[in-house]
């Protein structure tokens, strides 16, 4: 692994650092590689104007260099492996060895030049998805710019203009190369670093794949039943925690290269939408709330105080969208007896077990599965199995968290009395309503008996 | 056959040197004739089935012999059968051989009676007319059979040569049907263990899916699809266990047992492939040498080259034989024989019957060719499919089926991981059971072809060519879809 001190310090230090074209190429930054998945809090900035960088989750930002003034990125578009989650390995296109890209931080009114080298087998171009920037630099082949071929490099440059929170992605055949995982993260702060300054400032990107159980490459002519959604690429239980002392004010941005919206809901405190798209949202415009969507091609910021202490749960609302990979048609087993039915079938099928009479949850059963392939859900908690998956995490929130200390601080240990518990009296009688109808529809006979089974929804095509 | 009787006349006695001279003449002849031999020849035909069926034949003749062949078979039927067993069985108890075997004591007793004169007769009579009485004494002595004995009996020991080589034809013959007989009930009896399996995971995925009705999570068409499914499974398999009762009825009925016999044990499956296939090599030559038919056609053409040739050199002692060995066939006995008629050359000096002679060799000669270019062909086609079901079986079993079985563990390990329904599952089954069955038809195949070259080479071929058809296992399409 490689450490963010390491990273910035020099390039020479870094395991699987590469350089693009070194010999006869003297004018181009290093290309700054990594390949690991674990989070990388950056230093603040060596040069240019000051600001305060942002943690990208499971990520990095890319180190610049300043050249007569203009801030020089180096971006290599190349195949990557990026580890979902431990036991499972994706075999994605992204930038500088990772899937999502590094993050880009710039300064409002900083002169930017992003060199962007094509190592794929096709050719590619880079859309920074939501600036003002000169026509020419938009980053749409074909309509802008031409593509940028297999092997060689291309120059964007322009200015910064206005701050906030954006993307970058290909805008050249964009259903094969975002499938494959090509994105990163953009943020533009502003020139002023105590302008809306907060504690802490994380960052991701929404990602959804198709990578069928037991192969390695999405299948990128999936339109909506994608079966791995993701932060940053990386799945529960692969994604790290976000922590906050007491008090600290946070920002989550979030940025949606999905086909779909997402409900994204904090647990235990309420959140403003401080940042769209278009910009910072004036303070008058604001509501508390605790789940905001994130449509397709958007960005939000959200911030709150870490007021409450605890363990508090971090997700997208779409129930499916905190499972793995799951089977769409798998039908409901809910209440079915299969006892004599497994009988026969283990006489064929051995290694048959039963399963889903009392519902989906796997408990902690452990199963073999197919190869490279994640549980639909799984991560243990302190109170067992916590039975989740995708785009789900954990906000810590503790009192004695280092200022700037980013590290996991465990399980937080409950006061007395502050979890809940076991009824151990007498139990006690539901009382049921026994009219069919209010006022306007008042029951002309006792209720029929109507016997009703909860049914789970299942599957999840056309979200 | 006409008879020349010696007669003579006399009105006083009969002379006794002449009594003396006939016996004498009539012992001579009989002392250098063929006597029969002990087990109807069942040795030298046991020589021939030997090396192309691995066993010899045992006619069944009296009490003892019977007794013997009931232990030996029930000695064979004690342990589950193996394909050589059933052939011994088959053998030892087929009526059909015991039948040409008989047959062959039948042609034993002719030839033996062929090379042996008839005996001499002697006749009295007295007659009165008037005052005198006339006695008339004569010895008949079977003069022309005397001189045609050399001549039958070179006849009959051909006759009998043919038989020989007919009742190993039609063990070999006999062999090979058990063989392919065998092969084909066990196969019957493993597929329908299979099927068997079919139905199992059918009327599980049918229980299930009135389950799934029953708590509400179904609804009545799906219920009905998987319920369907189970009914066309059971049809299936009553076919096949059909069509297993019926390989097995086949091979009982060449095995020739009956009653208490009938609890034949099969193996639970048919013999692994062998490790190589053998090598065409100098299969065609081996058949040359080794083939009945082949061999029935030349002792027909070295019999009617005797025959020119005695006729070429008598002219007027017609010899006729009435018919070559033909290919073996079941039923009636074969209604050949021989006439021979002394003629005085007056009219006829036999140019015609030369002639006809010397067409019924060339006749002979022809056959024998058409014969041995059959031969040739029917084993190279033999080998071909021999080879051929190798490779298919040996690509079933090292292919087909581990890859089935892979595709088995991996929609197991999906169902696992709830990425897959329990129904898949059991249509992949279903599947495998499939292609585990079109294994076993390629396995049967192969060992049928097997049978179907050793009858190429050694027996008298004729084998009828086996259809490369994929296994008729053919189940539903798919698994209703849910």
């Amino acid at each position: 692994m490689v450490s963010r001190r390491d990273l910035f310090t020099g390039a020479a230090a870094l395991v699987g650092a590469g350089v693009v074209s070194r010999v006869g190429a003297a004018s181009l930054p290093e290309a700054v590689m990594v390949h690991s998945a674990a989070t990388q809090v950056p230093p603040p900035p060596p040069n240019g104007r000051p600001f305060h960088p942002v943690v990208t989750l499971n990520g990095w930002s890319l180190p610049w260099r300043m050249n007569k003034g203009v801030k020089e990125f180096h971006l290599v578009a190349e195949p990557v492996v990026r580890e979902f989650a431990p036991g499972m390995k994706a075999n994605l296109w992204g930038y500088n060895g990772a899937s999502p890209g590094p993050t880009i931080e710039v300064v409002e009114g900083d002169r930017v030049r992003i060199f962007v080298t094509n190592r794929l087998p096709e050719h590619t171009s880079i859309h920074w998805h939501g600036q003002r920037l000169p026509n020419g630099m938009d980053g749409v082949t074909g309509l802008t710019q031409k593509g940028i071929q297999p092997g060689k490099t291309m120059v964007y440059e322009f200015e910064a203009k206005r701050p906030g929170t954006f993307m970058y992605h290909p805008h050249a055949d964009e259903m094969v190369q975002m499938a494959m995982g090509m994105m990163g993260f953009w943020v533009t702060h502003p020139k002023n670093p105590d302008f809306m300054k907060v504690d802490r400032d994380y960052v991701f990107l929404l990602g959804s794949y198709d990578i069928e159980p037991g192969s390695f490459v999405p299948k990128t002519s999936t339109m909506l039943d994608f079966n791995l959604f993701t932060f940053n690429s990386r799945v529960f239980p692969g994604i790290d925690t976000m922590v906050a002392r007491q008090g600290e004010r946070v920002r989550i941005r979030v940025g949606n290269l999905t086909m779909t919206n997402h409900p994204i809901h904090l647990h235990g405190h309420e959140f403003e939408v401080t940042g769209t798209d278009g910009g910072w949202t004036r303070p008058e415009s604001r509501w508390p709330e605790v789940t905001t969507d994130v449509a397709v091609g958007q960005m939000r910021a959200i911030e709150f105080v870490a007021s409450d202490l605890g363990d508090w749960a971090f997700h997208c609302h779409k129930s499916h969208h905190t499972m793995n990979a799951m089977g769409h048609d798998v039908p409901n087993m809910i209440g079915v007896a299969q006892s004599e039915a497994a009988k026969k079938i283990m006489s064929i099928i051995p290694d048959y077990m039963a399963m889903g009479s009392t519902g989906g949850s796997m408990g902690e059963m452990e199963m073999p599965l197919p190869d490279n392939t994640l549980p639909m859900m799984g991560g243990q908690g302190p109170f067992g199995g916590v039975e989740m998956g995708g785009m789900f995490t954990i906000m810590k929130v503790r009192k004695d968290q280092k200022r700037g200390d980013y590290s996991d601080p465990g399980w937080y240990k409950h006061p007395a009395g502050t979890v809940a518990y076991e009824w151990t009296g007498a139990p006690l009688e539901a009382v049921r309503n026994t009219s069919s109808g209010g006022q306007s529809m008042p029951a002309a006979a006792p209720a029929r008996k109507v016997e009703f089974n909860v049914r789970k929804p299942s599957g999840h095509s056309g979200h | 056959m006409k008879r020349f009787a010696v007669t003579r006349t006399s009105r006083r006695a009969v002379e006794p040197a002449l009594r003396n001279c006939a016996l004498v003449l009539a012992v001579s002849v009989l002392a250098g004739c063929a006597s029969l031999s002990d087990d109807g020849a069942a040795r030298e035909v046991s020589t021939l089935t030997q090396p192309r069926t691995g066993f010899g034949v045992a006619p069944e003749r009296n009490e003892r012999d019977a007794q013997a062949g009931r232990e030996q078979v029930a000695r064979l039927l004690s342990a589950p059968l193996t394909p050589d067993a059933a052939v011994q069985i088959a053998l030892l108890n087929n009526r059909g051989l015991q039948t040409s075997l008989a047959q062959l004591g039948v042609s034993e007793a002719d030839f033996v009676q062929a090379g042996r004169m008839r005996n001499p007769g002697f006749s009295f009579s007295r007659m009165r007319g008037g005052d005198e009485v006339e006695i008339e004494r004569s010895v008949m002595f079977d003069l022309i059979g005397l001189l045609t004995i050399p001549l039958r009996s070179a006849i009959e020991s051909g006759r009998f040569e043919g038989a020989k080589l007919s009742a190993a034809s039609e063990a070999v013959r006999l062999a090979g049907e058990t063989r392919r007989a065998y092969f084909n009930a066990v196969a019957a009896a493993q597929t329908e263990k299979f099927m068997r399996q079919v139905v199992t995971s059918a009327e599980a995925g049918a229980q299930l899916a009135q389950e799934q009705a029953k708590v509400g999570n179904w609804s009545t068409l799906d219920r009905a699809r998987e319920q369907a499914f189970y009914a066309e499974a059971m049809t299936q398999y009553a076919r096949s266990r059909h069509a297993a009762t019926a390989a097995r009825e086949r091979l009982v009925r060449l095995l020739g047992v009956w009653g208490a016999q009938l609890d034949v044990k099969l193996p639970d499956r048919l013999p692994d492939l062998p490790s190589q296939p053998s090598e065409a090599g100098a299969l065609e030559a081996l058949a040359m040498e080794q083939r009945l038919d082949l061999q029935i056609a030349r002792r027909d053409v070295e019999a009617t080259a005797r025959s020119l040739g005695l006729t070429e050199a008598t002219g007027f002692i017609n010899v006729l034989e009435a018919g070559y060995a033909s290919k073996s066939s079941t039923g009636a006995p074969r209604e050949n024989g021989y006439e021979i008629s002394l003629e005085l050359p007056i009219f006829d000096w036999g140019g015609a019957r030369r002639a006809r002679a010397r067409a019924t060799y060339m006749m002979s000669v022809h056959r024998t060719a058409d014969i041995a270019i059959r031969a040739r062909s029917e084993v190279r086609e033999a080998y071909s499919a021999y080879r051929t079901s190798y490779d298919v079986a040996r690509h079933y079993r090292d292919e087909v089926v581990p890859l089935k079985k892979q595709i088995s563990e991996e929609v197991l390990l999906r169902y696992n991981g709830m990425l897959a329904s329990v129904f898949e599952l059991l249509a992949d089954s279903r599947d495998q059971v499939r292609s585990v069955n079109g294994a076993i038809d390629a396995q049967r195949d192969f060992w049928i072809a097997e049978t179907e070259l050793q009858a190429a080479i050694n027996g008298s071929g004729g084998a009828v060519s086996q259809s490369m058809a994929p296994g008729a296992n053919a189940g539903p399409a798919a698994a209703a879809e849910h």
